[in-house]
Parts: C-alpha cells; structure tokens; sequence
C-alpha cells in the first residue's frame, strides 16, 4: 500500500452557476488527523461529500485504499470503509444504541434479527472505545455527545478506515470534547484516517497532525500542524481576491435610527449590543452557526428572547412577536425565502398584500381591491419583478424574482429598519446586483438597513460597517475602510475557549 | 408596465385561485346529469330536483365549515358529532317547552364552544388535528347522548312547527328553505373569505405557516376561526335536521365529516391547505348528491353506491394532482 489510503487528485464539482471545486486535489494517511479547514463555501463539505458518495464529482482522480474509484455510491464507500459523521446526528432517536449501530446490515438468523448478538458485537465495539454505555439504551435518551460516540461506534461496525468527522464539537462540553480526543487518538492508533472538519482552530492543536486549507474550491496548501500558527492558517484561508464589483453609495451618516442592548436569547444571542444610523448600511459578518440568524429572529420577535432593550428612532419598543417589530418598522427578511418567507403555492399579490392588510382594509376587514392592486403593481413595477401578471404563482419564479417578493412585500409599506438575512444566497449575479441596489436605495431613503451574510466580500462590499460574530456574541466591530478579510476572520473565531489547559497524551 | 402581458377578461377568471378544478368537476357534474336523466327519465322531474337539492344542502353546508378548515392545513373530524349534539340539543330544549328560537340561540352557543376548544386544542396547544378532533368527535358524540339520557327525543311538539318551517318545510320562491339558508351561508361565508383580510389569512396560514407568523399574522386565531366556522356550520345542519325529523335523534350526523372532506376534496380544496374555493365545495356536494340519487333512481344498491362514490374521490384528487404536476405525486417539497 502507498503512503496515502485516500487520493484525490484534480476534482471539478460545479452546480448550477457555482463552482464548487475547481481541481482539488486532496490527500490522506493511514493513523493521522487532517484538519480540513477554510471558509464557508470554500468547498469542504463538497469534497467530503464526493468522497462518501453523496456527490458525484464531475471529473478527477479518485483512490481509495489503493483502488482506483470510479463511480461512488454511498453504499459502496461504506463497504470501502469511508463513514462520515455529520454535525447533525442521523440517528433514529427511538430505537436502542445496537439497534442504530447495526442499521441496515442487521444480524440475523434465518431471517429472524438476533438482538442477542447485535447487543453483544455492540457491546464488544463500544468496549473497544472505552464507551460506558449500554447497547439496549434508547439513543433519544443519551446526551448529544454520547449519541456521538453511538455514530462512531456505527462507523467502526462497518469497519471504517477513513472517518470523517464534520464540526463534532459544536455541541459539547469540554470534559465531552476530552472524552472525544481520547477516542479519536484511539482509532488513530488502530490505523485509521481521520478527516477533522472545524472552524476551531485553537481546538485543532490538541488533535490535528496535519492540516489542509480550502480556499475558492480549491486546496491551497497542505501543512504539518506543528509548522504552523492560527494566523498563518487564517490568512491563508482568505487569501482571494475580491473579484466583483459591488454598487456603493455614500451617504452622509444622519441621526441614530435603532438600538440593541443588551439582547439575550438562548445560546446562540448572547449579551448583543448595537446601534444602527440613517445613512448607512451595517453588515453582520461571521461563520456558519455564529448566531447571527437568530440574533435577527431574536430582534424581529419571531423568537422569544431572555432580555433586552430594543430603541427605534430613540423610543423603546416592546416586542413580544413579529406583530409589535412590524407596527414599530422593523421588518425582517428571513435565510430561508422558502421556509419563512413565502406562501409558495398563493399568488405574488397574495405574497405582497399579506403583511399589510392593515392597509389595504377598510374599518370592518373588507379588502379593497383597488389599492391592494395598486401596491402590488408598484411594488413589482419598483423592484423590476419579471411576471406575466401578479396572479401568478410565487412557486413558479426563479429565485432571485421569488426573494424580490420576499423584499417587496416589506417595502410596500413604510419601515424604519430592514434586516436582510443572506439576501442573496442561492440567486444569480443580475439579482444580486439588483438586490444590493434595493438596499443601497433604502439607505439613501434614510432607513436603516441591517444586513447579514456569510459572503465576506459581499459584506466587505456593501457595508459601512462590520460586525462580526462568534458562538453567539459580537467579536468584533469594524469600519469597512479600515477592514481586511484577516480581521473579520480572526474575529470570527474567537471562539470561547473551551480548555483549561492543553490536553495531551 | 412594460413587462406585463394584458390578459384577456376569461385569463382573469381562469387565474382565480382553484377555478380550473372547479370547472374540470363542474363539466363532471353536467355529464352525470345527463347520463342519469337518460337512465331514469324521472330524475330530471322538477319534484326530483327540489328534494336533490334540499338533500344535497346539509352536506353543503357542513362542507362549507370543513372547506375552511382544510385551507388552514387542518382538518375537522368533530363536525359529524356536532351535528348530532345541535340535533339533540336543541331538539330536548323545545320538548321540555323552551322557545324554539331561544332553544336554538343556546344549541349555537354550545356548538361555537366546540368550534373554539378545537381551535385551541390545535392552534394554542399544537395538537395534530387529526387527534384533537377525533377526541372532540367522541365528546361531542357522547354529549349529545347524554342530554336525553341516552334516549332519542320524543316530537318537538306543536310549538315548533314555525320553526321546522323555517328550517326545512317552507318554501320561498318555489325553493325549499334549506336550500336558501345553504345560499346564504354560501354568500356570507364566500365572501368572508375572499373579500375580507381574515379570509386571506385562512389561505396564508394554510399555504405557509411559519411565513405567515413572520408578516404578523395570529395564527391561532386565524385556524380558531376556521374551526368555529366549522362548528357553527355543523350547528345549522343539526338544527335543519332536528326540523326535518321533528324530534331530536342521537346518531344524527354520523359520518357526515367525511362526507364534507369529500365534497370539498371533489370541488378541488386541497388537504394540504393554502389551496380551494367555497364555488369548488358546492360542486362537490352535487356531484355526491347527484351520484347518491342518481344512482338510486337507476336501481343501484347501496353497495354499488358507497363503491363508485369512494371510486370518485380517490380519481378526483389524483385527477387534480394529474392535472397540476402532469404526472402522479411522488414527493412534493412544498
């Protein structure tokens, strides 16, 4: 066998309009953890994907264990010995740790399963691990992290040599992130290949051999832990240039329109404070799962929120569901246009008239037909929505016209603040443009515009100023002329740091 | 608007959320009619007529009720049960010598309460509706058994004859008064729901709840709402029948929820919610009215019957699936 049990060599993935990963090519050995790192969209979970079977690449080398893989169905890269674990556990919440562990590939007598002997290889395989748990437990009563370690288990039953582990600490302890470590140095002594995917870097010196970073699909470099720093990591995650041009207007920054204090809501909201000016554009820049999408819900009331104040136009709102946040002028357009912000299967007028029956209503609640025609017509005739007639189906637009309606029915009527929440994820480049010039135009109007995305050159690109999140709370606040792409990323990892002290064999 | 085509008056109509069901099933209801009026030369007597439509307008009504709560993404089983409970309600009131018409202002009180607890059991406590109802169906079922002591009343007696009049024996315009209390439901109702914000808030939460929440919308109120619609529909028809029959009977109602989700699933309501109009419900309740008496007129046995009435709305919801996607379901992501 060849130093390395896992080869990829010059992979191409495109999806429609994006460029996944552009000749990648990535590599593995028997008995090391590789941390795999880079920014979000940068291609790691692609690449992973190709390798466990879920993806089909599009063209480049694959070998596995020495044999040259042509086509890789996520059946076969299990018989391979490839298991992947993702940050959200799949598991079957109601039925026993051996049950999940033998899933698919159950023990059976003459067609009769033996819980027997799935209880006693479960056993011997958890006991391989040093794992306490029994094998007839419910998974759906275990603790997140122990449900972890069922994964492993389930990977090892299938005699996984390369493992790929995505995020697995996001959601535990540290004393459960220990136990982790011991596991994982376990298996590496036992010979497998470990993928260790996280945005954590500081936590990746306990655990990871070598590392490689992703940058625009590509992997721009491969180096052994021990040679290198987080800031030599860090700047070579972001090393891209900014390649498009974004529409940028300057306004003179007027009087404070809204703010945030002191804002708390579950784990992921922690001790928010911000304040937002007439003029200006604000973005909130940050990793995936940096608590930025709650933050808005908390803000907008859709979800409950601990404490906090909230100042529109120096008066305090009360705001205890999305209700109040619209009667105050804040308005929100949500991550997922399909999930909150749409009824796919009603019209695009009924889309744009639905939060502003206030309006459109005379005294009793009788629609008045004329002027919901007349705001519809506007709103789409304003944002240049492309339609045969507004009767038509939201459903059968494209997603850039479809997250337009997401905006117009919020401009229909006059805010104070809109809350763009990834506004133009998933939609062409024409749109894109369209909807930076639909918020340019509001800061030019004086309303305040609030505006979170994963895309650092978008926000680098549209905002007057920056602020960054990290596991729930703000890490940083930047003006945009002084801003680099290390800064925002520094900040975007300070993660807090879960470890007394280094932990080490 | 430089972009957007004129459409001509019949794209208009056409563009009318659900209308190409409607006509679908409509062109349906016109072909059975004249198949049966072939078969039984006194199916089309202008007698014949009136007692179809007199027939057909309880499960009109109820269908009305049920139509609504289908647009929220719900469904109401308790409707049924709740027609037996305004039956027997209303029906032991006026025996033991209550006002007919105060007898019916409480029957409509008790019933709303129904309306309301469905409401919270499903919009406030998140109950899965097809539960809640089924518990509210077996309550109700037993309520309206134990307010004569398990017993079915005896007549309502002399003091109610205006009553029964109104509800089911007297005619305006040559037309049985059933039929025009069904029209007048029909118009309130109808317009409630497409002229009004409540009515497009029943659409919106049924096409996408959580969006809806996120522009302001009170859910809970909106599917509160709807299920006391429901409940004050299904009121009226125990009240038509406890007119019809004169005394009030435990198991009036029996199966009629099911029947209502048929006529609306028929007249193109979908049971994913967001989607059909009342015009489609009264198609609906034709069409099974139709079939239920055309059939029986052609000497059809009941078996027949259920068989080819269960037929129809099995090939009416896939005709619709058919009709909208070009082939079967397999797994929509709406």
């Amino acid at each position: 066998m060849g130093e390395y049990i896992v080869e990829l060599n010059h992979i191409n993935k495109s999806f429609p309009g994006v460029r996944a990963l552009d000749d990648a090519s990535f590599n593995l050995k028997s008995g090391e953890v590789l941390a795999l790192v880079g920014e979000n969209g940068a291609g790691k979970s692609t690449l992973m994907k190709i390798l466990s079977g879920a993806y089909m690449r599009d063209d480049g080398e694959m070998k596995i264990l020495d044999q040259v893989i042509e086509d890789l169905t996520p059946k076969k890269a299990q018989k391979l010995g490839v298991a992947i674990i993702d940050q959200e556990l799949n598991m079957c919440s109601h039925l026993s740790v051996a049950e999940n562990i033998f899933l698919g590939h159950e023990k059976t007598h003459s067609g009769v399963l033996s819980n027997k002997e799935m209880n006693r290889e479960a056993k011997a395989i958890l006991d391989r691990l040093n794992i306490d748990i029994d094998p007839a437990t419910i998974v759906g009563d275990l603790a997140t992290s122990k449900q972890q370690m069922v994964e492993i288990a389930k990977a090892l039953s299938i005699n996984a040599k390369i493992l790929i582990m995505d995020e697995p600490t996001s959601s535990l302890t540290s004393n459960e992130i220990d136990d982790l470590f011991i596991i994982i140095r376990k298996l590496k002594v036992e010979g497998c290949g470990i993928v260790y995917i996280s945005h954590r870097l500081e936590e990746l010196q306990h655990i990871a051999d070598r590392v490689i970073i992703m940058r625009d699909g590509r992997c721009i470099v491969s180096m052994n832990f021990e040679d290198t720093n987080t800031s030599e990591i860090i700047s070579n995650m972001v090393g891209h240039e900014i390649k498009e041009e974004f529409p940028r207007v300057t306004c003179k920054q007027g009087k404070k329109i809204f703010e945030v204090k002191n804002l708390n809501a579950g784990k992921m909201v922690r001790n928010i404070n911000f304040d937002l000016y007439e003029g200006e554009i604000v973005g909130i820049a940050g990793l995936m799962g940096a608590g930025r999408t709650e933050t808005t819900r908390a803000i907008f009331g859709a979800d409950p929120k601990e404490s906090g104040k909230i100042f529109v136009d120096g008066k305090k709102v009360i705001i205890n569901g999305s209700i109040d946040a619209i009667r105050a002028g804040i308005v929100l357009v949500p991550e997922d246009r399909r999930r909150d912000g749409l009824c796919i299967r009603l019209t695009v007028q009924d889309n744009i008239a639905l939060p502003n029956w206030d309006l459109l209503c005379n005294k009793i609640g009788v629609v008045d037909k004329k002027k919901e025609k007349a705001m519809t017509d506007k709103a789409v005739s304003n944002l240049r929505v492309k339609l045969t007639n507004a009767g038509t189906n939201v459903g059968t637009l494209s997603g850039g016209n479809q997250q337009k309606v997401v905006v117009a029915k919020w401009l229909a009527r006059n805010s104070r603040v809109v809350i763009f929440d990834e506004p133009t994820r998933g939609i062409d480049v024409a749109a894109k443009v369209e909807i930076y010039n639909i918020m340019n135009k509001l800061k030019q109007q004086g309303i305040g515009v609030l505006f979170v995305s994963s895309e650092m050159p978008e926000v680098m690109g549209i905002s007057d100023r920056i602020l960054v999140m990290c596991d729930g709370k703000i890490t940083g606040e930047l003006a945009t002329e002084e801003a680099t792409q290390d800064q925002i990323l520094q900040c975007a990892t300070k993660f807090d740091s879960k470890f007394e002290q280094a932990v080490n064999i | 608007m430089e972009n957007r085509e004129k459409q001509s008056p019949w794209e208009e109509f056409l563009a009318i959320r659900g209308m190409r069901q409607v006509l679908t099933v409509t062109v349906a209801l016109a072909i059975l009619c004249v198949a049966f009026s072939f078969l039984s030369p006194s199916f089309h007597s202008g007698r014949n007529v009136g007692n179809l439509l007199r027939q057909v307008a309880p499960i009109f009504i109820i269908g009305i009720g049920q139509t609504y709560v289908l647009i929220t993404g719900n469904i109401d089983l308790s409707i049924g049960s709740v027609v037996g409970m305004s039956c027997m309600i209303s029906a032991t009131l006026m025996t033991k010598g209550v006002n007919p018409w105060i007898a019916m202002l409480l029957t409509i009180i008790v019933c709303i309460g129904v309306g309301i607890l469905n409401g919270a059991l499903v919009a406030k406590w998140k109950l899965p509706p097809f539960i809640a109802t089924m518990g509210t169906m077996t309550i109700a079922r037993g309520v309206a058994q134990i307010v004569n002591n398990n017993y079915n009343t005896d007549a309502v007696g002399d003091a109610a004859q205006t009553f029964r009049n109104v509800f089911y024996y007297g005619k305006i315009l040559g037309l049985y008064n059933t039929i025009w209390i069904a029209v007048v439901l029909f118009l309130v109702f109808d317009f409630l729901l497409s002229k009004t914000r409540s009515g497009r808030y029943i659409y919106a939460v049924g096409s996408n709840i959580e969006a809806s929440k996120l522009s302001g919308v009170n859910t809970a109120r909106s599917i509160t709402i709807a299920y006391v619609v429901s409940a004050f529909c299904a009121c009226v028809v125990g009240l038509i029948t406890s007119a019809a029959a004169g005394m009030g009977t435990m198991d009036a109602g029996n199966m009629y929820e099911l029947y209502a989700v048929a006529a609306a699933v028929i007249g193109g309501v979908s049971t994913l919610g967001g989607q059909g109009i009342l015009i489609g419900t009264v198609i609906g309740a034709s069409i099974w009215g139709v079939l239920q008496n055309g059939l029986q007129f052609a000497g059809a046995p009941v078996a027949i019957r259920n068989i080819v009435i269960g037929t129809i709305v099995v090939i009416s919801v896939l005709l619709d699936v058919v009709i909208r996607t070009g082939k079967p379901r397999k797994k929509t992501k709406e």
